[in-house]
């Protein structure tokens, strides 16, 4: 079952189309993430997804509920997640998730038992008492992702939530989203990390001007620009050794030698790259260092718009 | 519905965390209570004021009557009570009731019409049978034969001495001369005179505790301000929470901790100042609600319309300061002109003094305060319209 279906949203503020026919589906317990550099629309849609903008044309549907017809409905079983820090700032963490818990209409022994259960989940149990406001960024984010939990929503808007913090809090919180959807929950995640989107999606649609420019799977999304795999290695040797053995492996597309480099271009460098060791071992020659490049989605954005994604 | 009072907790607990809201809810107008209170005297000769209340309203803006009333109220006699010009009712029922031990009215055109040497009258009320009228018109006579004589003098110095020497000149020097006249009265005693009630204090009080009641409003709208800037209203609206139990819960916030504040001044007037507001509760109560009720609509409307923090204390000491002046918190309107007690009327604040003053000082009955409440219910319901309207237009851009 989809449990996100957005069919042809418009939105513009003024002169600007911030929102030009959009159209998605999500099914139920996956993570569909919308990529995109700032200003692409994505924002945008999630705040029309959240009824706090009307679309200009255009409808979706959250669980089945129409954003124009049963906004209540769609807010019954929605969490959001916002780019920004939207906590009350000289409230603790404890009195935040208290109070949002009860604007998502959980009330006495439910509620504090769910306070608790997320505070835990988001490691700040011992900190629950503290200002949010004496935070540091890693754990406003996590507060802030933590008080969307709270009434167990069966879909969640992620919008941005890495923007701005440390590694190990970035971390933290992937392995959350990842720990949503294996909940059952439906996650619509943005961002305009492609390595987030990379890792995370199931589904993911690339978008750019307020349009969807491309949308599938990952493996779906490369094969538009047909790459090969760029395998990087260096040697013990000459790279003169070993060119002529090389360039007849099966799977071995291209091969050069540059400034102490060689590059081979595969099809698959999951096949390729054991023949090259052996290939190597035969020749007597050591293998020191290898990098693959695969083709990824910032190749596909670079070949879809002709930019780069993070332009 | 139960989520306007989540609200609304949620903000009285924001509120009250807030060090700076005890300063100017409480402190700062206990502070300036006792020091206009010292300023004008409200301390100076214990909690009672010996001279008789005298009711006193003038039609007439002419410098002669300001002459007149500025010795009327050094007087050592008589103690006026300034009434608007369309008071004389109330004026009226206090002197029957024995609250007052007469009152005068000053005609329109009096100072010309005197200067002229054409007949005048001044009317004076009061219960024939007192033994206090005879006191009250005797000041009044040593007041007028004062002004009379020096307005005589004048007259005769300028037809002597032609224009070398101004009238205005030898009127005052001629006024001056008899400043301390042969014959005092020095003990007076009345049915009309409360030893324990602070006259002084009795517009003081109520003044400040409406300046900063609306002073405090700066806190209140900064939660307001911040929730919006935070994005945490637009997450309050991803819930299914609609938007009027949002801004009726704001409200509801600010509304008790206004309310409240006024409780506290008021006992705080009435066993410490002994300003007479528990001469009839009821009135107190209600004037007290309704001035909570306007000042905590302006207050959500100046956070629904500042953009942030700065603009928020900008927007709240700007009324403070406005209303404050012109309403009459800082100087009773009955010491202005006619004219500038009309204009004062717009503010709210001349409205909630009125009604705080007609039972504190006046002693005037629980009808008295009607229209004041119904003025500042008024002021409220305004206030609040444009909140909402404000609120609904700014999330729709």
């Amino acid at each position: 079952m989809d449990a996100i279906e957005v069919n042809d949203l418009y939105k513009s503020f003024g002169d600007v189309k911030a929102v030009q026919g959009v159209s998605f589906t999500a099914e139920q317990g996956t993570i569909f993430s919308l990529l995109g550099p700032n200003g692409a629309g994505k924002t945008t849609i999630i705040a029309m997804l959240s009824t706090l903008l009307r679309p200009d044309q255009g409808d979706a549907k959250i669980m089945g509920y129409s954003i124009l017809e049963n906004p209540m409905g769609v807010k019954s079983v929605l969490g959001v997640v916002p780019q920004e820090i939207a906590l009350y700032e000289d409230l603790s963490a404890r009195e935040n998730s208290t109070f949002w818990g009860k604007m998502y209409g959980l009330r006495g022994s439910i509620l504090k038992a769910r306070v608790d259960e997320v505070l835990e989940m988001i490691g700040l149990t011992d900190r629950a008492k503290g200002a949010v406001s004496k935070f540091s960024g890693g754990m406003k984010r996590r507060v802030n992702i933590g008080v969307a939990l709270l009434h167990k929503p069966q879909v969640i808007y992620m919008d941005e939530p890495t923007v701005g913090i440390d590694p190990q809090s970035r971390r933290n919180i992937l392995d959350s989203v990842v720990a949503l959807k294996n909940q059952g929950m439906t996650v619509l995640y943005t961002t305009h990390y492609m390595e987030e989107a990379q890792e995370l999606s199931d589904k993911i649609a690339i978008m750019d001007f307020g349009k969807i420019v491309a949308s599938g799977t990952h493996a779906e999304l490369v094969k538009i620009v047909g790459q090969l795999d760029r395998i990087t290695l260096t040697i013990n040797a000459e790279g003169s050794q070993v060119l002529e053995t090389w360039k007849a492996i099966s799977g071995v597309a291209q091969i050069s030698s540059e400034n102490g480099f060689l590059t081979v271009l595969a099809e698959d460098s999951n096949l390729v790259l054991p023949r090259l060791f052996d290939s190597a071992a035969s020749l007597n020659v050591r293998i020191t260092s290898v990098n693959i490049l695969e083709p990824n989605l910032e190749a596909v954005f670079l070949h879809l718009t002709g930019r780069a994604l993070r332009d | 519905m139960i989520r306007t009072f989540d609200i609304m907790l949620k903000d009285i607990h924001q509120i009250l965390i807030d060090r700076q809201t005890f300063l100017f809810l409480l402190i700062m107008p206990v502070a300036f209570t006792f020091l206009f209170g010292y300023a004008s005297g409200g301390f100076s000769s214990g909690s009672s004021d010996s001279r008789l209340p005298v009711g006193y309203i003038t039609r007439d803006d002419s410098w002669f009557s300001q002459e007149m009333h500025e010795l009327l109220a050094d007087s050592e006699v008589i103690r006026l009570q300034e009434f608007p010009a369309n008071k004389l009712d109330e004026m009226d029922k206090l002197i029957a009731n024995e609250k007052l031990a007469a009152g005068i009215i000053i005609p329109e055109r009096y100072g010309a019409d005197f200067l002229k040497g054409k007949p005048i009258k001044i009317t004076l009320i009061a219960d024939n049978s007192a033994t206090s009228t005879t006191t009250v018109k005797s000041a009044i006579l040593s007041t007028l034969i004062r002004l009379d004589s020096a307005a005589q003098t004048a007259n005769i110095m300028e037809q002597m001495i032609g224009n070398r020497t101004p009238f205005d000149y030898i009127f005052e020097e001629t006024l001056s001369a008899w400043e301390t006249p042969l014959i005092r009265i020095s003990k007076i005693e009345s049915s009309a005179i409360d030893p324990e009630v602070n006259e002084t204090l009795a517009y003081i009080s109520p003044g400040m505790m409406l300046q900063f009641a609306i002073a405090g409003l700066m806190t209140c709208a900064q939660i307001i301000v911040n929730e919006r800037k935070s994005r945490s209203l637009q997450r309050l609206f991803t819930t299914a929470t609609r938007r009027i139990h949002i801004l009726a819960g704001h409200y509801l916030a600010i509304l008790g901790i206004i309310f409240s504040q006024f409780t506290l001044l008021i006992l705080f007037g009435t066993f410490a100042l002994k300003v007479n507001y528990l001469r009839n509760p009821p009135a107190t109560f209600l004037v007290a609600f309704a001035s909570a009720l306007c000042i905590a609509a302006l207050g959500l409307l100046i956070g629904v319309v500042s953009k942030n923090e700065d603009q928020a204390v900008v927007f709240s000491l700007i009324p403070m300061f406005v209303f404050s002046g012109i309403g009459g918190a800082w100087m009773p309107l009955e010491f202005t002109s006619p004219t500038f007690q009309k204009i004062g009327h717009i503010s709210p604040i001349a409205w909630a003094m009125d009604g705080f003053e007609n039972i504190a000082s006046r002693g005037l009955e629980f009808n008295s305060v009607l229209i004041p409440v119904a003025a500042l219910l008024g002021y409220a319901t305004a206030f609040f319209i444009l909140a909402a309207w404000r609120f609904q237009v700014s999330q729709e851009h």
